[in-house]
């Protein structure tokens, strides 16, 4: 143990002290921190302005809007009937966006229609809409009650129906929270490959220099492979809780100092915005937190970070282990350096399976194929990734610990066989590798 | 010191080593000759326990070899590597710790090496900023810094220009008068007569001749002497008569010679002595072993030859 202490002290060391690893830790994070504000900082912007024309054939409308200015919208009106197929295609209606009909039964049958162009944003249906109803409103004030504007406005409560799922009321399996799961997950397997082939590298650098035979007359070839396998988990981790933290300052100081009104919860609270329906700014927020609060909630409310982050290492070190041993036994059996390029290939091809498995779970949770894909040890750790972010039905919640038992029992299995390969490869050196060769000394003991 | 009994080793169908046994004592210089191919370099992997023997056993100071046994040992591989981005220091740190050492006593013994072998300089630098035989340097002392009982050195002269191949020898000269036990694999048979006590010979995975070395010399003496004098070449023949027969002659110059013969009937050295002794001015005579080299030749050629012919 104390060789594989030393060894693995000095593959650390090496890690943390060579360029690619400062570079990743600075630059990983900071990529995905610019992802994740590219996705806040995208929905925040108003991103449309649109001219409607408005059809008002009975003159409802009186040619007049809700007032309060709507910086994204200009409102035009028309008082006759307007053909979808000449205003398609008529040179007057180019300049507008879209044609909203004011259909003479509007008042009673209650059902208006939009034509557009190209399809708006959900923020500009949303206003379209808003601005449309407030307008509809005054009319029918004035037509039907003898309340003034602001006192019908009083007393119209708006009520808001939440629709949820009576086993998840709180939504921590939508969709979005299962993309968590799979960006964990997805996490795991790039810390998994990144450092894998440095581990495959390492050990075929060690094969061609001949170190390992200096090594070898003081360490056992199990105490070399356990020694590098342990010194590269380290410095992964390393680097991953270098990840965390910094990415975990940075949302930090977004949710402080960028987007802090977004996450008030008064922001989506529709009788606040009816209230306030004047103030054209505050209107603003309102549309733009709606359409992205979604993301943001996401991030800052519904993601369990600790409970995810507790799974996530265990599956991190059960992964790692699993996956560095298979590639501690393939840079074994390697001949060359050169070697190693033909096994990208297959890797690579490995490593999307893993990732489309977690894909595929996302989207088929109950399938019979996603169970098997939870327990087998080369996709578990981004499956379960998934599956947890999804939440397990109640008292399905052992299948998380059977899945890691079985990873755990696969990457001892998996050092067993590469600790074979190992011991009988390492010292071969520009051989071709041929494939009974590898049983062969999978073989010997 | 070592015993090494009965080993053979296959690798698939090539056999590497065949029934070797030999034992090296404590404090000697025990060489270990052969040509390439012939199962060395797997034997001292065998005795270093990197690869395991198909049947025989090794004993260590009495005992079966354990992978204790090997923080005793210091093995200096034919095929060297070092890591290429660790410093000088770092690397004898590394490789000290992991034969036992602890961290200050490494510091000493890094201080003693580097200065002896004046690389002060180098502790700093990079491996892969050192020449090729700084590296051979800096490896031979991550090899000798435990101090080990037993050295195992595979051509540890190779990468050396003449003047570090003298001071390794001079090191090995030292460590042996300190009572160390050195198994030298090597093809430099001139430093196999300079150095070693006894050698064994492996041909073809066997072990083909084992002993000291003037033994092995003398088994293979073909009666040659060599006489080296001053005089007349002509006085120096006559002298010699029908007792003696010429070989071989080289002038030296200045009426000076060295000439090589063969005794005829029961003459002995003494007998040589006694004629020429007042013909010519002596001033030397010794009788002709051969050589290392030529031990090593007649031992593998004749057998090579078989092979040829089979």
């Amino acid at each position: 143990m104390r060789n594989s202490l030393l060894i693995a002290m000095r593959e650390w060391k090496e890690r943390i002290g060579s360029r690619s690893f400062v570079l990743m830790s600075i630059l990983g994070p900071v990529v995905v921190l610019g992802m994740i504000y590219v996705l806040f900082a995208l929905g925040s912007q108003p991103k449309q302005h649109w001219n409607v024309l408005i059809a008002d054939p009975a003159g409802l409308m009186e040619n007049k809007i809700m007032a309060g200015k709507d910086i994204s919208i200009d409102y035009s009106f028309a008082d006759g009937y307007i053909e979808t197929e000449e205003f398609a295609n008529g040179k007057k209606y180019q300049e507008f966006d879209a044609l909203l009909e004011v259909n003479e039964k509007v008042l009673t049958n209650k059902i208006s229609h939009v034509f557009y162009r190209n399809e708006p944003s959900v923020r500009m249906q949303t206003r379209v809409q808003y601005y449309y109803e407030r307008r509809l409103e005054e009319i029918l004030i004035k037509q039907f009650t003898d309340l003034s504007l602001s006192d019908f406005r009083k007393i119209k409560q708006p009520i808001t129906v939440s629709f949820s799922d009576v086993y998840d009321p709180e939504n921590k399996a939508s969709d979005l929270s299962g993309w968590v799961g799979f960006f964990y997950g997805t996490l795991i397997f790039v810390f998994i490959f990144l450092f894998g082939m440095t581990i495959l590298r390492s050990v075929s650098r060690e094969k061609s220099n001949r170190i390992v035979e200096v090594l070898l007359a003081s360490a056992s070839p199990n105490q070399l492979m356990v020694g590098k396998i342990l010194g590269i988990g380290f410095a992964a981790f390393f680097q991953f809780v270098i990840w965390t933290v910094v990415i975990g300052f940075g949302l930090y100081f977004m949710r402080e100092n960028l987007f802090p009104d977004l996450l008030d919860a008064s922001n989506m609270n529709i009788q606040q915005l009816t209230l306030n329906a004047a103030d054209a700014t505050y209107q603003e927020s309102q549309f733009a937190s709606h359409e992205y609060n979604k993301f943001v909630d996401l991030i800052f409310g519904q993601v369990q970070f600790v409970n995810m982050t507790g799974f996530f290492l265990l599956f991190f070190v059960g992964g790692y282990l699993f996956y560095g041993a298979l590639f501690a036994a393939i840079g074994a059996t390697m001949g060359s350096e050169s070697d190693g390029q033909q096994f990208v290939l297959p890797l690579i091809f490995l490593l999307f399976l893993a990732l489309y498995s977690g894909y595929f779970v996302l989207n088929y949770p109950e399938n019979t194929m996603s169970t098997w894909l939870h327990y087998i040890p080369f996709t578990s750790p981004v499956v379960v990734m998934v599956k947890l972010s999804q939440g397990y039905q109640p008292g399905e919640a052992y299948e998380i610990y059977m899945s890691f038992f079985v990873l755990l029992i696969s990457a001892f299995m998996m050092m067993a066989i590469a600790a074979r390969l190992y011991k009988n490869g390492i010292l071969q050196f520009g051989h071709r590798v041929r494939l009974k060769h590898v049983f062969k000394w999978l073989k010997k003991n | 010191m070592l015993e090494v009994k009965n080993i053979s080793k296959s690798f698939y169908k090539h056999e590497a080593l065949n029934d070797v046994s030999l034992h090296v004592n404590k404090g000697e210089v025990f060489g270990l000759l052969g040509p390439n191919g012939a199962g060395k370099t797997t034997l001292i992997r065998v005795i270093n326990r990197i690869i395991q023997q198909d049947s025989g056993s090794v004993r260590f100071d009495g005992n079966l070899m354990t992978q204790n046994d090997l923080q005793s040992i210091g093995y200096l591989p034919e095929e060297r590597g070092l890591y290429k981005n660790m410093t000088v220091e770092a690397h004898a740190v590394f490789l000290g710790r992991l034969r036992g050492l602890s961290k200050a006593d490494i510091k000493i013994k890094i201080d003693y090496w580097f200065d002896r072998f004046n690389i002060n300089d180098w502790r700093k630098k990079r491996i892969e900023e050192l020449s090729k035989g700084m590296a051979q340097k800096v490896q031979f002392i991550c090899t000798v810094l435990h101090e080990p009982k037993l050295l195992i050195l595979d051509e540890p002269f190779s990468g050396f220009d003449p003047i570090n191949i003298e001071l390794i020898k001079q090191e090995l000269i030292e460590m042996k008068a300190a009572g160390k036990t050195i198994i030298l694999s090597t093809h430099n048979m001139k430093s196999v007569e300079e150095i070693c006590d006894r050698v064994a010979l492996i041909h073809q995975s066997k072990k083909v001749a084992e002993g000291k070395i003037s033994e092995l010399q003398a088994e293979r003496k073909l009666g040659l002497y060599a006489v080296r004098f001053r005089g007349s070449m002509i006085a120096f023949v006559n002298a010699l008569w029908t007792g003696f027969e010429i070989v071989d002659k080289t002038i030296l110059g200045d009426d000076r010679f060295e000439v090589s013969l063969k005794m005829r009937g029961d003459n002995s050295f003494d007998d040589l002595l006694k004629v020429l002794i007042g013909q010519v001015q002596m001033e030397a005579a010794w009788e002709m072993l051969p050589s290392m080299q030529d031990v090593f030749i007649d031992v593998v050629q004749p057998k090579q030859e078989e092979v040829n012919n089979a």
